[in-house]
C-alpha cells in the first residue's frame, strides 16, 4: 500500500536568541519514517520526548521559536504532494479539514467557550465540505449521529456539555469532512478510562468508515495496544523503535520500549513494576551517543560515543540499539487486549 | 428564561437601593455645607442699597421659611422625599423660584450628549484598535499608535484640557474654547445650530478621547494578545478558520466580555471628569452648574444634580448588568 506521509530525515529545532546568548533545543531530531494510507501510527513517548513538537510539524503549526532545519515531510493526498514544512499560507489553508484535520490535546479548551457549537460547525466545515444549507447540517447530524450525540449540542454551548460529550464534539468537527489524514495529540488524556474506551473505539470506527489515516500520540502505552496498527517510540527528540503493534509488544527491541512496555500493569500480576533510573536528557544539551544510554542498563562503550541508527532488525520492525538483539520483554506475560475487543 | 426576569427584578431593588442610599448621602452632605443660601441672598441684596435691621432680619426669616429651613433636618429630609417621589426637586434658591430640576433639565443634554458620544467614540475605537494591535503585533501603525497611548493616558485629562486651550485657543486660534455654542445662533433644531455646537464640543470631546481612548486601548491590546495563544485561537487556526471569523468572533468577541464590565465600571468615574473638563470649556452642562451651585450654597440645585448623576451612572450600570448574560452564555443569572 502507498504511504500517505513520507517523513525523511526531519529536524525541528526550538531556536532561541535571548540578549546575544542563543540556544537550540533539538526538540525533534532526525526522525524518518512513513505512515500508510488507512492505518493508526501510534505516537508514544513520554513528557518532554518531543511528541509534541513533532506532531507541530506534521499539523503546519510551525511557530517561532520551533523551526525545521533539516529534512521533510511530504503527504501525498491523491496525487498532490504537500510538505507543511515549506508550503505556502494559501496551500496549507486549503488542504486544511479538507485533507488534514487535528485533533488537539485537551478537549476542555479547544471550543470557544462563548460560540455555539453549531456555530464552530460552520467555521470550521462549511467552506471545506462546500455544502451550504440543508444539506450541510444533514451531514453534521448524520455525523454526529455516528458519534452517539444527538442533534441538540448543536445548539449548547461548550460548558454545558460534559467532558466525553465535548470530546466527541472534537472528534465530530476533525472528522466531518473525511480527511485523509488525521494528526490526534492525547484526544483521550483528560478523560476517566470508561469514557476514555467509549472514545477510542469511535474513533476506530469512524477511521474505518472514512479510511483515513491517523497519527495517534500518547504517553499511555494501554491506549496504543488499544487502537494502533503500529507504534513508534519517541526518545529524547529521536525515533528510537517501530514496528506493528504486537511485535512491539512482544518482542521489543530497543531497552527503553522494554520498559514501558513491563511498565503496562497485568490483572493478577501484584509485582512491583521495575522504575527507570535517571530522567529524560535536557533536549538542549543531550548526551553524545545514544540518548538512551545513561539510564539504560545495556549500555556499552560503544552507546557512549556512537549514535545507532534506526535499522530495521525484523519485517516491519525498525530499532536504533546497537544491542537490539540482546533486548529481552521484561515480563514475558500475555499481550495487552488486542483491539478488536474494543470495538 | 424565568431566572432571567427574577435576576432582573433582583438588579432593579439592587438599582433602588442604591439610588436611596447616594440621594440620601447627597442631601446630608449639601445640607452640612458652611455657605447659607439665605445669607448669599442677603448679601446680594442689601450689597445694593441700606436696608435697618430689622428688615434684614425680617428678611432673613422669611427667607429661612420659604426654603424650608425652619424646620429640623431630619424634617427637611422627609420633606425632600415626600417631594422627590412626586418629581419635584425643590425650586433653586438663588433662581428662586425656578425649578431646580428646570435648571438640570436645561443643562443635562449639553453634558449627556458630551459624554455619550466621547464614551462610545473611546469605547469603540480604542477596543476595535486595541484588539486589532493584539491579534497584528508587527502592524507598524498600530505599534506607534500604542506607544502615543501610553504617553497620553496617564496625562490628567484637565491638563490635557489646557493644552488644548493653549494649542488651538493662543497658538493656532482655530476652534473656540469656551461656551457650548456661538453667540449668534439662535437656539433651534437648524442645521446652523447643530453646526455651531458640533464646533464648540470640538475641544472638549478631543481632551476626554485623547486620554480615554489610550486606556481601552491597552486594555484591550493586553487581553487580546492573551486570548490569541488559547487554545481554542490555535485550534481555529490549525483549522483554517477564516481570519476576519477568528479575529472578531473568537479573539476580540471574547475580549469585549471584560471590557464591557469596565465600561460601567468607568462610567461613574467619567461623569466626575467632565465637571473640571466643562470648567476648562465654560461648557453649559451639570458640571458647570453643579460648581456655580455649591459655590453660592444653592442646596436644592446640588441635590438635583447630585441626584440626576446618580441615578443615570446606577442606571447605566443596571442596562449593561442586564445585557452581561446575553454577551457571556457561561453566567448563571440565579
Amino acid at each position: 500500500m502507498a504511504d500517505i506521509l513520507t517523513v525523511q530525515g526531519l529536524k525541528a529545532y526550538y531556536l532561541m536568541n535571548y540578549y546575544g546568548i542563543s540556544r537550540e533545543v533539538r526538540a525533534v531530531d532526525d526522525i524518518t519514517m512513513t505512515v500508510k494510507h488507512n492505518e493508526i501510527y501510534g505516537i508514544a513517548g513520554e513528557s518532554s520526548s518531543g511528541k509534541t513538537s513533532f506532531i507541530k510539524v506534521l499539523a503546519a503549526a510551525i511557530r517561532p521559536p520551533l523551526e525545521v532545519v533539516a529534512g521533510s515531510a511530504v503527504y501525498d493526498f491523491g496525487g498532490q504532494q504537500v510538505d507543511p514544512t515549506t508550503a505556502s499560507p494559501d496551500v496549507l489553508k486549503q488542504i486544511r479539514w479538507k485533507h488534514l484535520s487535528y485533533i488537539m490535546q485537551g478537549s476542555m479548551s479547544v471550543l470557544n467557550p462563548v460560540r455555539r457549537i453549531e456555530k464552530s460547525f460552520v467555521d470550521f466545515a462549511m467552506e471545506p465540505l462546500g455544502l451550504s444549507g440543508k444539506a450541510f447540517w444533514n451531514r453534521v447530524r448524520d455525523h454526529l449521529a455516528h458519534l452517539k450525540l444527538s442533534p441538540n449540542v448543536l445548539r449548547a454551548y461548550p460548558h454545558e456539555l460534559s467532558g466525553g460529550m465535548r470530546q466527541r464534539v472534537t472528534i465530530g468537527l476533525a472528522t466531518v469532512c473525511h480527511p485523509e489524514f488525521i494528526i490526534a495529540d492525547e484526544p483521550t488524556t483528560a478523560l476517566d478510562v470508561v469514557v476514555q474506551k467509549d472514545v477510542l473505539a469511535l474513533l476506530r470506527n469512524i477511521q474505518q468508515e472514512i479510511k483515513s489515516s491517523v497519527v495517534f500520540v500518547t504517553h499511555d502505552m494501554a491506549v496504543h495496544a488499544n487502537i494502533a496498527d503500529r507504534v513508534g517510540i519517541i526518545y529524547a527528540g529521536r525515533l528510537v523503535e517501530e514496528a506493528r503493534t504486537r511485535d512491539l509488544f512482544m518482542s521489543p527491541r530497543h531497552p527503553y520500549t522494554g520498559h514501558l512496555v513491563a511498565s503496562l500493569p497485568r490483572i493478577g500480576d501484584t509485582r512491583q513494576r521495575p522504575a527507570l533510573e535517571g530522567r529524560p536528557p535536557n533536549l538542549a544539551e543531550p548526551p553524545p551517543g545514544c540518548r538512551f544510554h545513561p539510564r539504560c542498563p545495556l549500555a556499552i562503550d560503544r552507546c557512549r560515543s556512537e549514535v545507532p541508527p534506526l535499522v530495521t532488525v525484523a519485517e516491519e520492525h525498525r530499532a536504533a540499539c546497537w544491542r537490539s538483539d540482546e533486548v529481552r520483554p521484561v515480563l514475558d506475560a500475555d499481550l495487552p487486549r488486542n483491539r478488536a475487543e474494543v470495538s | 428564561m424565568k431566572a432571567y426576569f427574577l435576576f432582573a427584578l433582583k438588579r432593579l431593588l439592587q438599582l433602588f437601593a442604591v439610588c436611596f442610599a447616594g440621594i440620601s448621602a447627597a442631601f446630608f452632605i449639601s445640607h452640612l455645607s458652611p455657605i447659607s443660601p439665605v445669607d448669599s441672598i442677603i448679601g446680594r441684596v442689601s450689597g445694593r442699597s441700606t436696608y435697618s435691621p430689622e428688615a434684614i432680619r425680617a428678611l432673613r426669616a422669611t427667607m429661612t421659611e420659604l426654603f424650608g429651613l425652619d424646620v429640623p433636618l431630619w424634617q427637611q429630609y422627609l420633606n425632600f422625599w415626600g417631594r422627590f417621589v412626586t418629581g419635584d426637586l425643590g425650586p433653586s434658591l438663588l433662581a428662586f423660584p425656578t425649578p431646580a430640576l428646570r435648571l438640570v433639565m436645561i443643562a443635562l443634554p449639553w453634558t449627556f450628549g458630551l459624554l455619550t458620544a466621547t464614551i462610545i467614540i473611546n469605547w469603540l475605537i480604542g477596543n476595535i484598535l486595541g484588539g486589532l494591535a493584539g491579534y497584528y503585533q508587527n502592524n507598524r501603525f498600530l505599534k506607534a499608535f500604542g506607544i502615543v497611548a501610553i504617553g497620553l493616558q496617564p496625562i490628567p485629562h484637565y491638563i490635557v484640557a489646557f493644552l488644548m486651550v493653549i494649542l488651538f485657543g493662543f497658538l493656532w486660534p482655530i476652534l473656540p474654547i469656551s461656551g457650548g455654542f456661538a453667540m449668534n445662533v439662535r437656539v433651534a433644531w437648524t442645521p446652523e445650530f447643530v453646526l455651531s455646537v458640533l464646533h464648540y464640543a470640538l475641544l472638549p470631546a478631543l481632551s476626554l478621547v485623547l486620554v480615554g481612548i489610550g486606556t481601552w486601548f491597552l486594555g484591550m491590546r493586553a487581553l487580546v494578545s492573551n486570548i490569541v495563544t488559547e487554545d481554542y485561537v490555535t485550534y481555529a487556526e490549525l483549522a483554517g478558520v477564516k481570519r476576519p471569523t477568528i479575529l472578531f468572533a473568537y479573539v476580540i468577541r471574547n475580549a469585549m466580555i471584560p471590557q464591557l464590565t469596565s465600561l460601567a465600571m468607568t462610567l461613574g468615574l467619567i461623569f466626575s471628569g467632565t465637571i473640571i473638563i466643562e470648567q476648562v470649556f465654560s461648557y453649559p452642562g451639570l458640571g458647570t452648574l453643579l460648581v456655580r451651585a455649591v459655590n453660592e450654597g444653592d442646596t436644592t440645585v446640588v441635590l438635583a444634580v447630585s441626584s440626576i448623576a446618580i441615578i443615570a451612572v446606577a442606571t447605566a450600570i443596571f442596562i449593561i448588568d442586564l445585557l452581561h448574560p446575553i454577551f457571556d452564555p457561561r453566567v448563571r443569572v440565579e
